[in-house]
């Protein structure tokens, strides 16, 4: 897959250097999607196969279980005619007594056949739980854990290839899942800020001056870090545009190798927590934290290493550069609030580091705050620089300064190791949909950029930028889907209102006790049966993406409001996902 | 919350009290979400809720027994009057037969719904499905969302409360999960980094940090150097690029203090990547050693049975199929016989510690799966450049 998308990409290097950036970025869209598409279908034939698979394994086995019952009875049957016959008298409470006994041992026959062979409750052949729908239901049942368990395999190799084909299923699931979430999520932020918040999202003049062709979708991310995606999108924008100029060979430009670079960075801290990576990096999740060293350090390297490179007119370089001065205060003064909201106590050192608002000491803070960049990243930009043709920096004064403090911050780091409490951050949650918000970020990473170059130029720059939409708003959403969930297998089930919220909840969360299932013993006819699984397993998949984009959305205002509690209680960081996941 | 909320209160009228309230609070709090505190608070939240199940659903289940009782004796009546009937005429055994069977169809039937709606076949008063074991299991299969559904609530009441416990307590776990597996997943690696690769020895430790600031030194030198490919092998290596440029640039001038060597051999442990197929391993081993002990525990499962029901429930799937039986969903009416059956225990801790295992399992594992799949993408992105 792979491969084929690289080679759509190479095809799309030769377009760029003669057709206009709109082109280009379509044919990324396209790409995109198509990869969208493919991790679908994946899933989908996948889910078919399943059912093939399991249909083979199992429809004899059901059927020879049904076959049992009757005999069964009649072997109680039997037993109750020998009663009667060695019965000298008969008499009422004697021959009652008996057959209750010998009701009771066809009782527990039943039950036995009920759950432990899987019997459904019906006689006939031809109804049998494991045709090709009710197969294709159990599959999707499996790759997403909900596992309701009315259906389950009773034959070795059916629970043999069970186990092998969650094992490739739930991964494949997540990914899926996540991505679609992901998806979701985008759109849904767009549309909420594009027609819900339109009138509160008005550009000020600042902003008209800059005639940024993009600017409609990130522009618009709050009123409150206005200015801030303001300056980021424009150096973005910039130095896209440079790069597209500039060398046809340089497709994946600075903007989204920043972007892919930040968001790679975040991956170590969110898988394996270090604590001493942590007392450098310094929690790059937390929202406001990343969003500051992001516009630093494109600001810092745009004007660097690109603009002197470039063989444009001076006038220009020196316009741009001054937008960006301009700008630099105010990102500089929301970065430096951030800072203190989210980050005390987990950095104190670098948000003292940014004393104030001065102007006078913009440049200086500039050079502070790229020092106080992580130093992997610092590093993720040397070898950066071939591509923009520049001498080796590491020669360069400056440089030198920055491994002295650089050298200084790490000495000081064990200590501060010591000071923080050695509490590790959340590792990734596999296996639950409250997981498919974090682990998006993984599944993207571990896609090539290609894919995702789109989105890193127009949107997911301002994803982390954007103020989330707010938790009321998400937690309002999965409320609504529960409940129109509830009504819609009311009318549908037939079961009672409170009966169809829990079916909903239990099946959401992937608890899935299966003591309500869709189409199990209501009437087994084929088509009804058929229609109802189709329903509900729609239902299921939309929901839990759902539930992944709600939770993508809100995590990381939850996460900074619940340190800030935690910081108001004296324990930082402790019990983030406590909350997070109430979202 | 609710903690939170009292020291205010405490706070408004006693004045005087008010710093060690909150430092006391405060204390607490940071215990209870400390790495001790949280298993410690997750059980109590699952026995607590354990009790509250007990409770609620305990009275439902006899009601339902009571009325398969009355089902029964009504057949048994019934079966009666035919028998009655037939034997005022002849007794023709086809006859009998046929109407036995039709009545026993009907009994099927019954029963057959009976089952559907929660009843497991146990004849005594006493619920045995909601004895603490039960109700502790259960409350464990809702928070780690396994969910087997064996047993499963039938008031309304304890629908409502299932939802709220889950709400709370599933967060709860999380918490906990990341937590014990983050210790879990640290103390691994340090053992792998200490046992398996010698870092003990300290002269083996500093020839392979040596080698490895070398091997980061020539990387460098690669990417300076211009290729467009290098940025693949940069990447593949960025894991442990925030640790060694730091020592690596100090390395250039004044060629690898020492001082950077030793600071790297003490971090260094943090930084091992484990094998994936040692993580396997450890999954594969602790699913095959609990299906072990449980095929001992229960008489009719097989091995293959065992491991099955050990990967459905790792895995949070939960069918329900197989559950342990008797003995650890304790029928015994002795309350704290059922508390301390030793198998009740074990399968908790044997749930509550795997799922741990599994978490650390895929953070360890992540990590090596996504560089390597970079890698891959980044070498054949670079073999087509190549050959475009």
């Amino acid at each position: 897959m792979s491969r084929y998308r690289t080679e759509t990409e190479n095809l799309d290097y030769e377009k760029t250097s003669a057709c206009t950036n709109f082109l280009h970025y379509s044919w990324k869209t396209i790409t995109c999607l198509f990869s969208h598409i493919t991790l679908v279908s994946m899933v989908v034939s996948y889910c078919v196969l399943g059912a093939f698979t399991f249909e083979a394994l199992e429809v004899n086995n059901e059927k020879q279980v049904k076959r049992g019952i009757p005999r069964i009875r009649e072997n109680v049957t039997q037993h109750l005619w020998n009663f009667t016959q060695e019965l000298n008298a008969l008499e009422e409470a004697n021959f009652t007594r008996g057959a209750k006994r010998y009701l009771r041992s066809f009782e527990n026959a039943l039950l036995d056949a009920m759950t432990k062979d899987g019997w459904d409750g019906i006689e006939d052949e031809h109804k049998v739980q494991w045709t090709l729908t009710g197969s294709l239901f159990y599959s999707i049942i499996v790759i997403t854990t909900i596992g309701y368990g009315h259906i389950a395999p009773k034959t070795t190799w059916g629970k043999v290839v069970t186990i092998f084909y969650a094992i490739l299923g739930i991964p494949l699931m997540l990914l899926c899942l996540s991505n679609i979430g992901d998806i979701m999520a985008t759109s849904f932020r767009f549309l909420y800020w594009r027609v819900c918040c339109y009138v509160c999202t008005k550009k000020p003049k600042k902003m008209k001056r800059s005639k940024s062709v993009r600017s409609g979708i990130r522009s618009d991310g709050s009123k409150f870090s206005r200015s801030r995606n303001a300056s980021v999108r424009r150096s973005v924008r910039t130095s896209t545009k440079s790069a597209d100029s500039g060398f046809a060979f340089s497709d994946i430009g600075p903007a989204s190798h920043s972007d892919t670079e930040l968001r790679y960075d975040d991956h170590p801290n969110r898988g394996v927590s270090l604590p001493r990576t942590r007392s450098y990096n310094k929690s790059q999740r937390a929202s406001g934290n990343a969003t500051p060293r992001k516009i630093s350090q494109v600001n810092h390297s745009t004007p660097n290493h690109v603009y002197p490179q470039r063989g444009y007119s001076l006038d220009r370089k020196r316009a741009t550069k001054d937008v960006e001065i301009e700008l630099d205060p105010i990102s500089l003064d929301n970065s430096s609030i951030l800072c203190n909201r989210y980050v005390i106590g987990k950095n104190d050192g670098f948000a003292k580091k940014i004393p104030g608002k001065g102007i006078t000491l913009r440049q200086q803070e500039i050079q502070n705050r790229a020092n106080s960049m992580p130093a992997d990243r610092r590093a993720k930009s040397m070898p950066r620089t071939p591509n923009y043709l520049e001498p080796p920096r590491i020669s360069s004064p400056d440089e030198e300064e920055e491994v002295e403090k650089r050298g200084s911050r790490r000495s000081r780091s064990p200590m501060r190791k010591h000071k923080l409490p050695n509490r590790p951050s959340p590792s990734p949650r596999m296996m639950t949909p409250l997981g498919y918000g974090y682990k998006s970020k993984y599944l993207d990473d571990s896609d090539s950029d290609q894919d995702y170059d789109y989105y890193e130029d127009s949107y997911e720059t301002g994803r982390t930028r954007i103020k989330p939409v707010p938790i009321w708003l998400c937690v309002f959403l999965v409320v609504g889907y529960i409940l129109a969930g509830a009504y819609l297998f009311k009318t549908w089930e037939n079961w009672e209102y409170l009966d169809a919220a829990y079916f909903c909840f239990i099946t959401l969360t992937t608890i899935g006790f299966g003591d309500l299932v869709p189409a199990k013993g209501v009437s087994q006819d084929g088509y009804y049966a058929t229609i109802s699984i189709a329903l509900c397993s729609l239902y299921l998949l939309f929901g839990i993406s759902l539930l992944a984009m709600s939770f993508n959305l809100v995590q990381e205002e939850v996460i900074s409001n619940v340190k800030s509690v935690a910081k108001t209680l004296g324990i930082i960081k402790s019990e983030s996902d406590d909350e997070d996941d109430d979202g | 919350m609710e903690r939170k909320r009292s020291t205010r209160r405490h706070r408004r009228y006693r004045r005087p009290w008010l710093k060690k309230c909150r430092e006391f609070f405060r204390q607490f709090i940071a215990f209870l979400f400390s790495n001790v505190g949280i298993i410690g608070l997750v059980v109590g939240y699952t026995i607590a809720g354990s009790f509250i199940f007990m409770t609620i659903e305990g009275k439902h289940i006899p009601k339902m027994k009571l009325e398969v009782r009355n089902n029964r004796s009504l057949y048994a009546t019934r079966l009666w009057n035919i028998t009655m009937k037939l034997n005022s005429q002849v007794m023709n055994k086809e006859e009998y037969m046929k109407t036995m069977a039709e009545e026993l169809f009907k009994y099927q039937q019954v029963i057959v719904n009976f089952t559907r709606r929660g009843y497991d076949g146990t004849d005594d008063d006493y619920s045995a499905q909601w004895s603490f074991a039960g109700a502790f299991l259960y409350s464990l299969t809702v928070i780690t969302t396994i969910g087997y559904g064996n047993i499963f609530p039938h008031t309304p009441v304890g629908k409502i409360t299932t939802i709220v416990y889950a709400i709370i307590g599933m967060p709860l776990f999380l918490l906990y999960l990341s937590n014990i597996g983050d210790i879990m997943a640290r103390s691994f690696k340090w053992v792998y980094a200490n046992c398996c690769l010698c870092r003990w020895c300290p002269g083996v430790a500093r020839r392979r940090a040596l080698r490895k600031v070398r091997r980061e030194q020539k990387l460098g030198m690669d990417s300076e150097s211009g290729s467009d490919g290098s940025r693949g092998s940069s990447e593949a290596s960025s894991e442990s690029v925030e640790i060694n440029i730091p020592i690596e640039l100090p390395g250039v001038r004044d060629s690898l203090g020492s001082e950077a060597l030793t600071a790297y051999s003490d971090e260094a442990y943090e930084n091992v990547s484990v094998p994936v197929t040692i993580c396997l391993a450890i999954m594969v081993g602790y699913i095959c050693g609990g299906a072990l002990l449980f095929c001992k525990w229960e008489e009719h499962w097989s091995f293959l049975d065992a491991s099955y029901f050990c990967f459905i429930s790792l895995s949070t799937i939960g069918f329900g199929d197989l559950v342990p039986g008797d003995k650890i969903y304790g029928r015994g009416t002795d309350f704290y016989k059922d508390v301390l059956e030793v198998s009740f225990v074990f399968c908790s801790i044997y749930l509550m510690l795997g799922m741990a295992l599994i978490a650390m399992c895929f953070n360890l594992m992540q990590e090596e799966v996504i560089h390597k799949i970079r890698t891959t993408i980044d070498t054949i992105k670079y073999i087509l450049g190549c050959n475009r």
